[in-house]
């Protein structure tokens, strides 16, 4: 039994003396954290003023209404009941009904008009979020875990909205009900009043006592959770990996140890944050005590009467009250504090450089030159994965890169589409700089299929039709057929309207190819980027999407990567890379003629 | 909710101090009023100066020890809620473990991880909250009352009269809120997967400039949750007015009627000063119902939507069997067919093959031929619709799960790594494994080479899903991953898609000296003349069986493929 209860000291301290040691400096920062975040959370809230202006009104007559009601309740035992005259008494309660309802009027009105201020402001943070994870460089993705990111764009921005319905009303409250009762309060007994109000500096010092520690805590927690929520995507999203090697006990045991570390520290961040209800109670009581032992005294001799000891006794209740629910709530304010810290550290992250909204429409005619290129991925150290690089594609011609895995031809590609920027160099569009262009100008242009091609929890039309937004019917049908993809869509339950699940499990790997070709077909772009995308469709159905590409690469700049030769036949020109760097360039048979690389790497796939 | 709340058991002991320590801490607070009005009427109205100190004394000594219980109750009710939910996620996760693939169709990966992560959080703090303060709520109510009526049964009388109302009422609202939080939490679900689709497909959404229509098509669905939440809160905050409304009115009816019976002696001032004071704490238990039935209402939520886990049926993969082969390496179809669990349409029909030991098995076919589905079944991740899979010489389904698939090494079509170093990922095919094992299975996989030019080898850390490396360097990867077990059955799922043809040829070299039996799938001709034996599938049958010369003999699907990809070939070489 004890082994039970002592267990949680048996955990490894979150906490170390050295880490709290540390605070003054970093709990400044913290500070200052904390302020700008909850600056940023009321601006959102201040879009709707008017509204607020309402609900902080209506907070006010409630108030008013709570302090009136055990005012006027001591009132009668003054004045009615002690002396037992009676006259005068019903109208006086008649008041209380008044008081009563509008108490509970006013009280469901602020929280009505509340919930929908706190919710628009959450639904703006979730949407501005978003938003800006659109805008977001390709790079900010590669260094990030989905689950973690999910959980920023869910939990934290739920944690944000519960706090925000319910604690802002209460803050508000609480500081009118103080004002208030003060000022009841002094007015009937100054030295009652002194009694009650003793409390607020102890409240004050220990709650800083407790928040110092909890503070920290909880932003350990979370990050805690981020790093498990991480985990748990991966490996759910990876299953038949975990289960084709037998990994269950590997992953579950990696799983334990995160669930334990956030076990650990939610359990010491939630210990303390409940120590403060507690103390808040604790006051609390110490003062009604207080009230009623020292008042008792006082009406001994006179200075107080028996209807204002009611008062203060329900009074020094109901100004802490609010606190204490807020105290009670103190965990999830915290973490909805912490939690909005995270969410507004990606919105201000860089967003991809400032795109001018100049020529957006402008169609371009599709010459496409590397001036000198080299570019390395953020974080790789010395490894250039393209170095020095340079060649002109002209307009409508189709280029073909070849060489082994690793040596460039993906990035070249995503260079292209700016995805990235260069380090150095510059790649060019019919003479201008792509950094110069907007990025919308650009990727109108292009139209990629992807090495794994992705499918959307949506219709197989709207699949498709994500390439034109505006497409007909008629278009995405024509579409499908030209990329062979018809004949299979037509089989299925319901057609182009049949829904595919999230991992498109329902279609084959390679039927979610001829579907993303087609969504390539009907964007219509001047170039045309292939990356691999011809690798798992079978040969039969691979001649005649060669013949739908060759009708599509028409009159388009074409930058194919593609293991067939086949392709790489037809291409106008040939473009063999080798870790970063252009090796050879030139037609087909100028290569074979040269007896370079390229000619070894034909010779050796001879067997 | 009673299956999930069943994990609290191991703890039942500790929840019970946790409730005893809040029953006391109630106890002593509701002695509060009761000491109060013995200081008005024997301490003031008798005037007894020493009594009243006594008792304010005793109020000191009450809050103190009602100050300990509530902080040792707080202690145990964060220690109890965070080992339960520790408990409840790790059974959760250890049944997804155990889920048939069959399952992942019926449960989306996302409503998966949204069980895992905020369900479980969210049922954690609805049981730390009644171990503090829910059960505080109804224990105070009805301490109260029961207070009232000792302290002069005449008066609490009229406390009494609105309550069987105002359950009534609150039974209505729980009801009601139970529906609609389910609403959220599905418009919730809604909002998460949409998140979870944009941060997969980054480069497609740029790439077609769908940035704007995705956060249009985002705002529509952020906008409905919106609309649901404020429509459920708006329900729930209906509670609180009315309750406060009530116990006030029947609070003015004590006072109304307590001053006729304080006049007629039948009650003293002080015992009205109590009632009052407990109608006043009753009110404020009351503030605190609205809240916990929206936490109640969307644990139910959360908890009805963990239980569909812990009770979903079809999924326990763990199959105990027979651990020891007959004949290592040997695989054969007898007959299989196979439909997908909840479709209609057979995906594979009677195909029969028998492959001896380190015999290679080309399978090719259009897509959606069925060859991944044929692959699929040799590591039971479905079960044949008819007839059987044998595995070294048994059916598999006499197979202990884990030792088969420990046998057999998988390549899948798409590669997928996991967060962690390179050598974490390798070693997935065999913990015990050292890293001169994992380099050797690289340079097999001919991927060695490029590790040892990171700058950290094979420390190198690959992130979400492999995104820092290329295509080909994932799968082959993968494929070392895969050969790092040593597998006796080795099966390629076209995983040499990304390849060039100079690494595929040699990295094929390398797996001809493979003591495993092979099964891989192909488009090309050129890698299918390496194996044994050749399927061609079509629409799930198997057209041509044999190999390569007598296909070319018999098939006249085949013979087209060929033709068609040597003459690629052949004009390359001209």
């Amino acid at each position: 039994m004890f082994d039970a209860i002592r267990r949680p000291f048996g955990y490894e301290p979150v906490l170390t003396k050295e880490d709290l040691k540390k605070s003054p400096d970093k709990k400044n920062e913290r500070a200052k954290n904390w302020k700008s975040t909850l600056l940023r959370i009321w601006k959102l809230v201040d879009e709707q003023r008017t509204l607020l202006i309402i609900v902080l009104a209506l907070v006010f007559i409630s108030s008013a209404m709570a302090l009136l009601g055990p005012f006027l309740i001591g009132y009668i035992i003054d004045t009615y009941i002690v002396p037992g005259a009676f006259e005068g008494m019903g109208l006086i309660i008649g008041w209380l009904i008044v008081v009563y309802v509008l108490h509970s009027v006013s009280l469901y009105l602020q929280n009505y008009w509340m919930v929908g201020i706190a919710q628009q402001v959450i639904y703006q943070m979730r949407a501005g979020l978003f938003g800006h994870l659109q805008r977001l460089p390709v790079s900010f993705f590669d260094k990030r875990q989905h689950g973690e990111l999910m959980s920023r764009v869910t939990n934290d921005i739920e944690n944000v909205s519960s706090t925000l319905n319910t604690s802002f009303i209460q803050v508000f409250s609480s500081i009118l009900t103080l004002v208030g009762t003060a000022v009841v309060m002094v007015m009937l007994s100054p030295m009652l009043t002194i009694l009650t109000f003793i409390i607020i500096p102890l409240m004050y010092v220990s709650v800083r006592w407790i928040t110092k520690r909890t503070g920290r805590l909880y932003k350990e927690q979370q990050k805690a959770v981020g790093d498990l929520n991480g985990m748990i995507e991966e490996t759910i999203s990876g299953q038949k990996i975990v289960k084709a090697f037998s990994q269950e006990d590997r992953v579950m045991d990696d799983f334990l140890e995160k669930s334990e570390r956030l076990r650990r520290t939610g359990f010491w961040a939630w210990t303390y944050a409940g120590f403060i209800p507690k103390v808040m109670n604790f006051l609390n009581n110490g003062s009604f005590a207080l009230v009623a032992g020292v008042g008792g005294l006082l009406a001994l001799n006179g200075s107080v009467t028996i209807g204002v000891i009611v008062i203060f006794t329900e009074y020094s209740r109901q100004f802490t009250r609010p606190l204490n629910d807020l105290a009670n709530q103190f965990n999830t304010v915290l973490s909805a504090i912490a939690g909005a810290e995270r969410v507004f550290a990606i919105m201000d992250e860089a967003e991809e450089a400032d795109d001018t909204k100049r020529n957006a429409d402008k169609r371009l005619d599709g010459k496409v030159e590397f001036d000198k290129v080299s570019f390395k991925y953020e974080g790789a150290e010395e490894e250039w994965t393209i170095r020095d690089l340079s060649f002109t594609v002209e307009t409508g011609q189709t280029a073909a890169f070849v060489g082994a895995t690793g040596a460039g031809k993906t990035t070249v590609m995503q260079l292209l589409a700016r995805f990235y920027d260069v380090n150095e160099g510059e790649i060019r569009i019919d003479g201008t700089p792509i950094g110069a262009m907007p990025r919308e100008t650009l990727r109108k242009q292009i139209a990629f299929v992807l090495q794994d091609p992705f499918l959307f929890e949506a219709t197989v039309s709207d699949n498709i039709r994500y390439g034109k937004l505006d497409a007909s019917d008629e278009e995405v049908v024509e579409a499908a057929k030209q990329a062979n993809a018809h004949e299979f869509i037509s089989k299925l339950p319901e057609g182009y309207d049949t829904v595919l699940s999230g991992d498109g499990s329902m279609i084959s790997q390679g039927q979610k190819q001829l579907l993303s070709i087609a969504r390539a077909l009907i964007a219509d772009p001047v170039i045309l980027l292939l990356d691999e995308a011809t690798s798992s469709i079978d040969t039969v159905t691979e001649l005649k999407i060669q013949e739908a590409l060759e009708r599509l690469m028409e009159g388009r700049t074409s930058f194919v990567i593609a293991h067939r030769l086949n392709t790489v036949r037809k291409a106008d020109s040939v473009y063999v890379m080798e870790l970063g760097k252009l090796v050879e360039a030139g037609s087909q048979d100028e290569l074979l003629n040269k007896g370079g690389l390229y000619a070894t790497m034909l010779t050796d796939a001879k067997l | 909710m009673k299956t999930v709340f069943s994990y609290t058991k191991p703890y039942s002991l500790l929840i019970g101090i946790a409730l005893f320590l809040m029953l006391l801490e109630v106890v002593l607070e509701l002695l509060q009023p009761l000491v109060i009005a013995s200081i008005i009427d024997d301490g003031i109205v008798a005037g007894d100066q020493d009594t009243i100190i006594r008792l304010g004394l005793v109020l000191m000594g009450l809050s103190l020890v009602a100050f300990v219980s509530g902080v040792a109750n707080s202690y145990f009710a964060s220690h109890v809620s965070h080992s339960f939910s520790f408990d409840v996620r790790q059974e959760v996760y250890k049944r997804v473990q155990g889920f048939s693939l069959a399952m992942f169709n019926k449960f989306p990966a996302s409503g998966l991880i949204t069980r895992l992560t905020s369900d479980v959080q969210l049922i954690q703090q609805v049981l730390y909250m009644s171990l503090r303060i829910m059960l505080r709520a109804p224990l105070l109510v009805i301490g109260s009352m029961i207070m009232a009526f000792v302290v002069n049964a005449q008066l609490a009388i009229y406390l009494i009269i609105v309550f069987p109302i105002l359950l009534a009422f609150l039974y209505v609202m729980v009801r009601k809120g139970v529906v609609y939080f389910s609403f959220v939490q599905q418009r919730l679900d809604k909002v998460n997967r949409l998140v979870q689709e944009n941060l997969q497909a980054v480069r497609l959404i740029k790439a077609y400039l769908r940035g704007k229509y995705e956060a249009n098509r985002f705002s529509e669905v952020a906008g409905a949750l919106k609309t649901d939440t404020v429509k459920a809160f708006r329900i729930m905050e209906i509670i609180l007015p009315i309750l406060l409304f009530g116990m006030n009115v029947s609070l003015l009816a004590v006072i109304w009627f307590g001053a006729f019976d304080i006049r007629s002696g039948d009650a003293q001032i002080g015992e009205l000063v109590a009632i009052v004071n407990y109608a006043m704490r009753m009110t404020g238990a009351f503030s605190m119902f609205s809240f916990i039935i929206m936490a109640f209402a969307r644990a139910k939520a959360s908890s009805d939507r963990i239980e569909e886990i812990l009770l979903a049926n079809d999924g326990d993969e763990v199959v105990q069997g027979k651990t020891v082969p007959i004949e290592e390496g040997t695989v054969s179809f007898d007959k299989v067919s196979f439909t997908y669990p909840g479709t209609s349409r057979p995906v594979l029909q009677n195909i029969s093959f028998k492959l001896a030991p380190r015999e290679k098995l080309a399978i090719m076919g259009a897509t959606g031929s069925g060859k991944t589905s044929l692959l699929q079944l040799i590591p039971r991740f479905y079960e044949a619709t008819e007839g059987s899979v044998s595995v070294h010489g048994r059916d598999i389904k006499e197979w202990d799960l884990q030792e088969l698939r420990k046998t057999i090494g998988l390549v899948p079509q798409q590669s997928m790594l996991f967060t962690g170093s390179i050598s974490d990922n390798l070693s997935w095919g065999n913990e015990q494994a050292e890293l001169p094992e994992l380099q050797g299975a690289a340079e097999k996989a001919q991927i060695d080479e490029t590790v040892q030019r990171f700058p950290k080898g094979y420390e190198t850390r690959v992130g979400q899903k492999g995104v820092n490396l290329s295509g080909g360097q994932k799968q082959r990867l993968s494929i070392a991953r895969a050969l790092v077990r040593k597998p006796s059955i080795l099966i390629l799922d076209d995983s040499t898609s990304a390849l060039d043809v100079k690494t595929e040829s040699s990295l094929w070299a390398e797996l001809d000296k493979e003591q495993a039996t092979t099964l891989l799938v192909t488009q090309k001709v050129r890698t299918a003349m390496r194996a044994d034996r050749i399927l061609l599938l079509e629409d799930g049958v198997a057209s041509a069986y044999g190999t390569h010369e007598e296909l070319l003999k018999s098939s006249s699907l085949y013979r087209e493929i060929a033709l068609s990809q040597q003459a690629e070939e052949v004009g390359e070489y001209v």
